[in-house]
């Protein structure tokens, strides 16, 4: 942490809507969504007519009747993606990229070279704008979550420096859901009582807040508000954490549909963990209901995963325990997975065959080492003849296989 | 009760019986030894409820019968006395027993005799076998059980008498060790039973200490009984279903090579001191020969190469570096041969003699 404006979030505006604009002249100025029965994106002028994320098509259609959807183009977002990314590695080695279309950075040290951090944002809104054709949003601050609540106040297409010496100035009036890891249940929690600004949240007693949100939340979410974080930027780096989310239209959390989407969600995981030479103790699930009310469970497991049956299965009781404590949900619209803990794939003692009962979280056990090898010829078939060329039947063969793969590997985050 | 005993009996049997007193602190007077002075018989006793010893004292003179607990630090007294009788002397419900021998004396605080539990009893028919036989049969298996309690069955070694012989084996799940050894009076009907790892080791130890040639094997449907001469080891057994060994270890290999026992044994010392716990000892065949390798980020490498009778498609497998030296050194004779399929499947290890086999799983190396 410095004390100028250093750390810069960059944040480019409604990204897919935002390429699908830019390869067809025709969409531009006019509402666009990107999907097919779910809107997965959408562009600002969609924004404006009441089009959201997560939103059933026929929803959206009726808020804004003029809607063009539009099928993703995969390669195209992965490009220009990693074209902006290069741009902003122009200024600076410490470039931390955290999705698709956002990236942290550190310009403490180029000021010699490129500048003050304000012109360096300056220069990457140029750029972008110019080089790629995109528009992108920066916030420049003294931390790494001020400088994300800075791009989304930026937005549309504009840059925010917040001075170290009125942060309080700028973030007191600010509602609170701009807190990172405050949605909508705990937004919605923190105003009714009375808490809806983040200086409210900055100055709640460190009780209050722990009584309504749990200690460790409620210190870290007063702590952010405060403007304590000490992150630093870590560029390249290894993740975190690896997972992969998955939207549909509202449905009924049936074995079948669970089935489908988390041994989806689990080939793609499991496969990326495989293919950096990983695996993980920790797994979460996200499970995302009709009223965008989400909650996440996680296991820490004794010994690390990265098979793809037994990521699902793994899954399969997180959710399924989610499910048992909100009885009441009769309709989900995302599930999602994460890996984390991550340790380097080892050298594995594999064991005989002693156990009546073999357990396949036991990395030497019979069937753990035949799912690896079996997840093993998976990958290079893949590898050679495409994604496509094979995969689960109840994933390949499900209802849910409208929407191509590759688009969804967008919505994959390697969390830092 | 008063009791005179030479105090190198004294000392010796103080110290095998308290290797079946209880370490842990819940049930303070399981950590004690029982002495038992009658006529005509003296013995200490200890257990830890899962396994008891019962050893006799002898030369010593009782002036008085009764018995006594004594703590564990009399046995260390014992032994740091000069040499000479020891007079153990106690008054029936006092708290109190007095040790003296050697010019010194000691008054000890002590448990009270009553409270001590009753011993299993030395019930059964057991079978004879010579000592040797016992030695040479346990000592090899018992090393490859398990120590992990999660898993009990494992932690005991699989003890069958029948027809056939005196079979033991034992496994840990990465490796398996099992030996058979024929009987001269076999006996018509198999009795089996796992044994504890723990009580093997005893009776081994117990066999060595006493000098003993023959033992005597009891298995019952609830406890294990071991004789040797005037001792008697009591174990409880374990329930559970033991692997199938025969089942596990293949009876067809791809490759099978012969090794030059005390060479291997070095190459595998030498390389081992490099391989850290968790990195495997890596062996590449090749035409002709093998190379014995290890790889470790913080250490370093190490590679050493041997001539053998091997060809084919070159295998390169690999397996932890303690239990593959074990299993090397278990195997007895000059030679050792390794049986091998693939990286994904067990090695075996014998030596000339078939009745010994030596079961290993490889480490699956990373590409």
């Amino acid at each position: 942490m410095t004390a100028r404006p250093s750390i810069l979030h960059a944040d480019l505006d409604a990204f897919y809507a935002s390429v699908e604009q830019l390869l067809d002249p025709a969409l531009r100025g006019r509402p666009v969504a990107v999907g097919g029965g779910v809107v997965l994106a959408c562009s600002y002028e969609a924004k404006r007519r009441g089009v959201s994320g997560a939103m059933p098509a026929w929803r959206a259609r009726e808020r804004c009747p003029e809607l063009v959807f539009v099928r993703g183009s995969f390669g195209e977002y992965r490009r220009l993606g990693d074209r902006v990314m290069e741009i902003l590695g122009t200024y600076t080695p410490a470039v931390q990229r955290i999705s698709i279309d956002e990236a942290f950075l550190d310009v403490g040290g180029s000021e010699r070279l490129h500048g003050p951090p304000e012109h360096i944002a300056l220069q990457i809104r140029r750029r972008v704008r110019e080089e790629v054709g995109l528009p992108i949003s920066v916030g420049a601050a003294r931390t790494k979550h001020l400088a994300k609540i800075a791009s989304q106040v930026a937005k549309p297409d504009g840059l925010v420096v917040v001075d170290p010496a009125r942060e309080r100035e700028f973030l007191d009036p600010l509602p609170v859901r701009l807190v990172w890891g405050v949605g909508p249940v705990t937004g919605a929690d923190l105003e009714a009582r009375g808490i809806r600004t983040i200086g409210e949240l900055a100055r709640a007693s460190p009780e209050r807040l722990a009584g309504l949100l749990g200690a460790e939340r409620g210190t870290r979410l007063r702590a952010l508000a405060a403007n304590e974080d000490p992150r630093p930027v870590r560029p390249g780096g290894r993740a975190g954490s690896v997972g992969a989310q998955s939207a549909f239209r509202r449905s009924a959390p049936t074995p079948d549909l669970l089935a489908e989407v988390l041994g989806h969600l689990a080939d793609r995981v499991a496969g990326r963990l495989r293919a950096k030479g990983l695996a993980g103790r920790t797994v979460t699930v996200r499970v995302r209901f009709a009223d965008l009310r989400s909650v996440t469970r996680s296991i820490t497991l004794a010994d690390p995963v990265a098979a793809t049956l037994t990521l699902r299965e793994v899954a399969e009781g997180l959710v399924a325990e989610a499910l048992a404590d909100h009885p009441r949900e009769r309709t989900l619209t995302l599930l999602a997975i994460s890996v984390s803990a991550l340790t380097a794939e080892t050298e594995v003692q594999l064991e005989l065959a002693v156990d009546a009962a073999d357990d396949p979280r036991r990395p030497g056990s019979r069937t753990a080492a035949a799912r690896l090898a079996a997840d093993r010829s998976v990958d290079r078939v893949r590898e050679r003849f495409g994604r496509g060329a094979i995969g689960f039947a109840t994933v390949a063969l499900g209802e849910r296989a409208g929407v191509p793969d590759d688009f969804r590997e967008l919505a994959e985050r390697d969390g830092g | 009760m008063r009791l005179t005993c030479p105090r190198d009996e004294l000392a010796q049997k103080l110290g095998l019986a308290g290797r079946a007193a209880s370490s842990k602190a819940t049930i303070p007077i399981l950590g004690h030894t029982l002495l038992r002075a009658e006529d005509g018989r003296v013995e200490v006793a200890a257990t830890d409820m899962e396994l008891s010893l019962r050893l006799p004292l002898d030369g010593a003179t009782v002036d008085e019968p009764g018995a006594v607990m004594l703590p564990r630090l009399a046995a260390d007294l014992v032994r740091s006395m000069a040499d000479g009788p020891v007079v153990l002397e106690h008054r029936l419900n006092e708290g109190q027993l007095s040790l003296s021998g050697g010019g010194s004396s000691f008054s000890l605080n002590c448990m009270q005799a009553g409270d001590f539990p009753e011993l299993p009893p030395d019930v059964g028919e057991g079978l004879t076998i010579p000592a040797d036989r016992f030695q040479m049969t346990a000592d090899r298996v018992v090393r490859a059980a398990s120590r992990d309690e999660t898993r009990p069955v494992l932690t005991g070694v699989l003890v069958r008498i029948g027809p056939e012989g005196l079979v033991m084996a034992a496994t840990d799940s990465y490796r398996l060790a099992v030996r058979h050894t024929d009987l001269d009076a076999a006996p018509s009907e198999v009795r089996e039973a796992v044994v504890p790892a723990r009580a093997l080791q005893e009776a081994l130890r117990l066999i060595t200490a006493t000098r003993a040639t023959e033992v005597e094997v009891v298995l019952t449907e609830t406890q294990g009984v071991i004789r040797i001469g005037g001792v008697r080891l009591t174990t409880r057994l374990i329930d559970g279903q033991f692997p199938d060994y025969r089942q596990l270890v293949p009876d067809r290999f791809e490759h099978d090579v012969a090794f030059d026992r005390g060479e291997l044994i070095g190459v595998l010392t030498r390389i081992g001191v490099l391989a850290q716990r968790t990195a495997p000892i890596r062996l590449r065949f090749e035409q002709g020969q093998v190379t014995v390798a290890t790889v470790s980020d913080q250490v370093g490498e190490g590679r050493e190469s041997l001539p053998v009778p091997f060809s084919g498609e070159v295998l390169e497998i690999g397996f932890n570096a303690d239990f593959l030296r074990e299993g090397v050194e278990s195997v007895e004779g000059d030679e050792v041969r390794i049986g091998l399929i693939s990286p994904l499947r067990p090695g075996l290890l014998r030596g000339a003699d078939e009745e010994y086999r030596y079961l290993l799983m490889p480490i699956r190396l990373t590409a």
